[in-house]
């Protein structure tokens, strides 16, 4: 039933066979068909600007005051591609490879093939753009080995690479808008999804400065709208993230595909009281040099420098000799958690590890340190006010990045007709675990280089009844989010939305976070409906519905959470294997390490809503490995 | 800590503000200056006040979205710091802190201390860009750029939309913002077929959305997040009068 | 209209101010070195103000730029602070500035001040209005021999700036004793404080000038600009230092003791 619309054929020429297979849509008729898209990070921008470029009409949508604000411009390490301009052995196929191997093999060959061959033209198209990225003396660019990948592929712009790729994103979308192309509405928050006769042909949204519901109506519609890393109310995304649009349109038909793949980074810089509201990302870069320790002896209170040698647990080098303290960000991040539930963890609140740079200082000299990690020091020393280079940073892990997304075929479109979904809001290309620096490398294959020549398939493929936003539909979905809203200002309750969001938060890091069990997530699915329950008798929302408020705003994103939090622990409870990011304690081998199981788990999960009161339900799309042998991975 | 705010409050666009006084009691020096805001903002909530609006987001110092100007000086006293990276240890027990919005007729305030900084991506959709649609790009290595070029290129295009210069300058000027973006192409190979037009248009634009003139008194580059430097001014206006010389439109 | 379509476009407006700036700037160094040569003597002196009167049409070239500069240079700038203020209707309860300087911020009042000194500098010893006691001394110049000759005062049917030939056959010119004039003007405590301060807000004003001017004409580089920066407020200092020196000097008896 859930077709992926593979194409056939050897892998290498899917692509190519595949695009000439969609039909076309003649460039003069493709001013008759608008297309809308919601979210305008490098996905979504990228579309937009692209889709625009060939004729279509085109409305764009963020929540933020500029597309250029969106949760793309925080990454910092780089993005991949293929080029070999090292010379040192990569190839369309090993990228493949290691993207595949690094998602555990939980991603479909066909559509990481694509993603590696198009990361190459993403390179020319930001080069093009004028996107400064770091350069050697000759002139020509430079590349980083990144994440542990064994050949230099990553290209970078300081250490704001995902600021310089949107921003590419965003002049070539402002260019459009500048000509008209591009209708661009700002601070407008989708609320849902319109589906008439079965296909999606619009959204309802939230102006965020007048209040105001509106509809708008198009022949397509795009989700970009990035991931839902917020579930666990700390994480590395900005804070205005949210799952609403993809999990309205989950409630609308669209399958929601493997929601448990999580992905949890380990060098964060720890909470440090209950005030806190996001975490901050450290570069993985800082594990290249520095040893991470905690004290042998729970419930050791003394300043690290006064712990001597002995007593100090190098953990990480201890458990895996060979990787040591570059093993993988799953194995990293779980071990942080192992020893912190043994009491030994430091940070004021327990929660936290040392990433010691004393020995590195030694052995390289400060001057050194400083000119490799000076700015993410400096940075740290603003955060926590200590500084590095005399006291252990500390750090933990924290949420990151959200492999699951809905289900999307080779085409990007969901299961409900035209609507598609790209970028981070997708589940296709990372399986259970996505490899630094290819995260950016999907958004913008999906924006540039895939959806441009899909989206045409399905207009020359299907036909439109003509509609406007005085459809029964909208007028429908319009009254149903204002009478929503109507009621969350009605309960005049006692708590905050900041605070169910705490709680949900909790719940979901405690049981569906770095390390996950049976009993954890069925708590949890007991738990989860009580918050949402309270939240429906007990939120408080100050201020009205028509005037900026950001409370309202608030609310509304957490109700989404509290709906979607249950399919997350499903999704969880029913994959009874470790892979990736996902970890269940039941599902190790004896020395820790995670247990796949291919036999019985080598497949999408892929969920169906069926109705507020019951389970959601689970569909399968097997994957077919066809190129690659399933290989256990091991750090040891 | 304890602290006294003054925060600017205004229901909307059309009605006059005010500053507001809050006593705010249990600051820790660990929190961020936002994560300061948060917390009177759900004491706010509790007692049925309307919490304080302020923009936000990425609170890692990078999207820009942050504009609070912290006792006179856009995103407060730490030099090279978004104010949602600014912390509370650069403060003091008993401190008074006054919040403004970022103000310039160019931001109109929306609400509280949000205002509607829009009229920068007007100035980038006049000319911001490099024409390439998307597959007309040549490979990434075709065009070398010398490391130095690269690297500057990079110092302006590090600009991160804030706003801050327009929000410090006496004269609401956004030459620096302008600048940035007109030095970053001028200096690569890619922006030199459009290079008249863009700084052409782009200042125009900027005069358009009344934004005031550069007076090279530097706030701007003082205030600077990420330290974009005025020497991108001088180089725009090199641009600008080699561009206006030789326009033959 | 056309002639001020510039002040469309603030970029061209500050390169108006900076090159008509560069002008008085110009003639500010040249009038300065030209008074010092006051501390030589008067014979100098006043050979120089004769050396500057004699240049006839040119003088008239030379004024009418300077008066046009000047001109220029306040319109623009009294436009681009309206401009400016619009700019920035709604100022912060707190102010508190970083970098800019106090003399970067005051430019326009600064500027205001300058006007008025001017008028008044102009005033005194130019047209001699304020103070005719100052202005009424003339001397002669002997044409040929090039020397000051003093007769006895005063020969009204000399007219200024003409060459007349005189009854015992020597073509003289008609000149006011400028040595003198100064001297009578800067023994006035008042005047001369006057005068003190007035030098020391053009100073003031030059130390955000010069250095802005090389901004908006778009020399900045990291290398030179320091330089320029500390070399715009040296010799702003030196500027106002060699104008403050002739009213003190006066003062202390330093010069003009005899007159
Ligand atoms: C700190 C950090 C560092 C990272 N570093 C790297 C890296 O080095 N390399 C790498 O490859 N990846 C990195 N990533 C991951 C990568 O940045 C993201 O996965 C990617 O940018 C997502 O892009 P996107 O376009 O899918 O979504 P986003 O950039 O998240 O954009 C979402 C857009 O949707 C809009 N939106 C969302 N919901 C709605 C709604 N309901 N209504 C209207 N608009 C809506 C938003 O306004 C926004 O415009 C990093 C992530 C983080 C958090
Ligand atoms: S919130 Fe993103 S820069 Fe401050």
């Amino acid at each position: 039933m859930l077709d992926a619309k593979i194409p056939s054929g050897p892998i290498q020429d899917k692509w190519d066979k595949h695009r000439f297979e969609l039909k076309l849509v003649n460039a003069a008729n493709k001013r008759k068909y608008k297309v809308l898209v919601v979210g305008t990070g490098l996905a979504g921008a990228s579309a937009a600007a692209s889709l625009a470029e060939l004729g279509y009409v085109v409305e764009a949508f963020t929540y933020n005051d500029s597309p250029r604000r969106a949760h793309s411009i925080s990454a910092q390490g780089g993005i991949n591609a293929a080029k070999n301009y090292t010379n040192d052995g990569d190839s369309i196929w090993r990228l493949f490879y290691d993207t595949l191997k690094g998602g555990d093999f939980r991603a479909r060959e066909a559509n990481v093939y694509r993603l590696a061959q198009l990361s190459n033209n993403i390179i020319d198209q930001c080069v093009a753009q004028g996107v400064p990225f770091a350069r050697e003396y000759g002139g020509l660019l430079a590349n980083r080995s990144f994440g542990g990948a064994q050949v230099s592929r990553t290209f970078y712009a300081r250490g704001q690479t995902g600021q310089q790729l949107l921003l590419g994103a965003y002049s070539a979308l402002s260019r459009a808008v500048g000509k008209k192309q591009v209708k661009m509405h700002t601070r407008k928050e989708m609320l849902d999804l319109v589906v008439i006769d079965g296909k999606a042909r619009g959204i309802v949204t939230r102006d965020l400065v007048s209040g105001k519901i509106e509809s708008h109506w198009g022949d397509a519609v795009i989700l970009a709208t990035g991931g839902y890393g917020n579930i666990f109310f700390l994480s590395t995304n900005a804070l205005a993230c949210n799952v609403t649009s993809i999990y309205r349109a989950y409630k609308k038909g669209a399958y929601f595909a493997n929601p448990c793949f999580t992905q949890i980074h380990p060098t964060c810089i720890p909470v440090s009281g209950d005030h806190q509201s996001k975490l901050t990302l450290m570069s993985e870069s800082l594990r290249n040099d520095g040893r991470i320790w905690v004290p042998k002896n729970k419930g050791d209170k003394r300043p690290p420098n006064e712990i001597p040698e002995e007593e100090r647990d190098y953990y990480l080098e201890r458990k895996y000799p060979s990787y040591g303290n570059l093993s993988p960000r799953d194995i990293s991040s779980r071990s942080a958690k192992e020893v912190c539930d043994d009491g030994r963890g430091v940070s004021s609140t327990g929660y936290g590890v040392y990433l010691d740079f004393e020995d590195a200082i030694k052995r390289l000299g400060q001057k050194e340190i400083e000119a490799r990690y000076g700015n993410l020091f400096e940075m740290y020393e603003r955060i926590i006010g200590e500084d590095p280079y005399t006291t252990p940073m500390m750090i933990y892990p924290a949420s990151h990045y959200t492999m699951g997304g809905l289900w999307v075929d080779y085409n990007l479109m969901s299961t409900i007709p035209g609507l598609h979904v790209l970028g981070e809001a997708n589940f296709s290309d990372h399986g259970a675990n996505r490899l630094g620096a290819s995260a950016l490398m999907q958004g913008l294959a999906d924006g540039y280089f895939v959806i441009p020549y899909t989206i045409g398939d399905y207009f020359a493929r299907n036909s439109f009844d003509k509609i406007d936003e005085e459809h029964e539909e909208f007028k429908k979905v319009e009254k149903a989010e204002t009478e929503k809203i109507n009621k969350m200002l009605s309960i005049k309750g006692k708590k905050t939305p900041t605070e169910f969001h705490r709680e949900l938060g909790k719940v979901m890091w405690e049981n569906c976070g770095m390390g996950r069990n049976e009993s954890g997530l069925k708590k949890a699915l007991e738990l989860v409906p009580q918050i949402r329950e309270e939240f429906w008798q007990n939120l408080t929302i100050t201020g009205e519905a028509d005037d900026l408020n950001i409370v309202l705003e608030k609310a509304l994103r957490v109700a989404d959470f509290l709906e979607f939090a249950e399919i997350m622990l499903w999704d969880a409870l029913e994959r009874k294997e470790s892979c990736g990011g996902h970890f269940r304690e039941e599902y190790q081998y004896p020395d820790g390490e995670a247990k796949r199981d291919d036999e019985n788990f080598a497949h999408v999960a892929v969920w169906e809503y069926t109705g507020q009161e019951n389970k959601p339900k689970r569909h399968i799309e097997s994957l077919v490995f066809e190129n690659v042998e399933l290989a256990v991975r091991s750090y040891k | 800590m304890k602290l006294t705010l003054y925060i600017w409050r205004q229901k909307n666009a059309k009605s006059k503000g005010f500053m507001e006084k809050h006593q705010l009691d249990g600051v820790s020096e660990d929190m961020s200056f936002l994560e300061m805001l948060d917390v009177l903002n759900e004491q706010l909530i509790h007692e049925g006040k309307e919490p304080v609006a302020f923009d936000h987001d990425c609170r890692e110092g990078i999207c820009g979205t942050c504009s609070l100007t912290i006792n006179g000086t856009p995103h407060g006293p730490e030099a090279a710091t978004t104010c949602c990276q600014l912390h509370m240890r650069k403060f003091k027990d008993g401190d008074s802190i006054y919040i403004e919005p970022f103000r310039a007729k160019a931001f109109p305030v929306i609400k509280d201390l949000i205002s509607d900084r829009s009229a920068l991506d007007r100035i980038i959709q006049a000319g911001g860009f490099i024409s390439v649609n998307t597959n007309q790009a040549q490979d990434a290595n075709a065009l070398p750029v010398s490391k130095e070029k690269a690297d500057l290129a990079m110092d302006a295009a590090a600009c991160i939309g804030c706003g801050a210069c327009i929000a410090a300058c006496p004269n609401a000027s956004s030459m620096l913002f302008v600048a940035a973006k007109v030095s970053q192409f001028a200096l690569l190979p890619q922006g030199q077929p459009e290079r008249k037009r863009r700084v052409l248009s782009m200042v125009e634009q900027m005069h358009q959305e009344g934004f005031g003139a550069c007076t090279n008194i530097y706030e701007c580059e003082a205030v600077c997040p990420k330290q974009v430097s005025v020497r991108f001014i001088a180089q725009m206006n090199r641009e600008y009068m080699g561009a206006y010389m030789k326009n033959e439109e | 209209m056309s002639i001020v379509s510039y002040l469309k476009s603030t970029i061209l407006s500050k390169i108006v101010m900076a090159v008509t700036g560069i002008i008085l700037l110009l003639f500010l160094i040249g009038h300065t070195l030209g008074n010092l040569q006051i501390f030589i003597g008067r014979e100098v002196f006043n050979q120089y103000a004769y050396f500057l009167q004699s240049t006839g049409e040119l003088l008239w070239v030379f004024r009418a730029v300077m008066l046009l500069s000047a001109i220029l240079h306040i319109v623009t700038s009294v436009y681009l602070k309206f401009y400016n203020l619009k700019a920035k209707p709604q100022k912060y309860a707190v102010t508190n500035y970083v970098k800019a300087t106090l003399s970067s911020r005051t430019m326009i009042w600064t500027g205001i001040a300058i006007a008025c000194f001017l008028a008044y500098h102009l005033l005194h010893f130019t047209f001699g209005v304020t103070n005719p006691e100052h202005t009424k001394y003339n001397g002669y110049v002997e044409k040929g021999a090039g020397l000051y000759v003093e007769y006895n005062m005063p020969v009204p049917e000399l007219i200024e700036g003409k060459y007349i030939e005189i009854p015992d056959g020597k073509i003289l010119f008609k000149q006011k004793d400028v040595y003198k004039m100064v001297i009578l003007g800067f023994k006035n405590p008042f005047i001369s404080i006057v005068y003190i301060i007035g030098v020391i807000i053009v100073g003031f004003h030059l130390n955000h000038a010069i250095q802005s001017a090389f901004q908006t004409l778009g020399l900045n580089h990291p290398r030179y600009s320091p330089s320029i920066i500390a070399g715009s407020s040296t010799f702003s200092f030196l500027i106002a230092l060699g104008l403050i020196s002739i009213p003190v000097s006066v003062l202390l008896g330093i010069i003009g003791g005899v007159a």
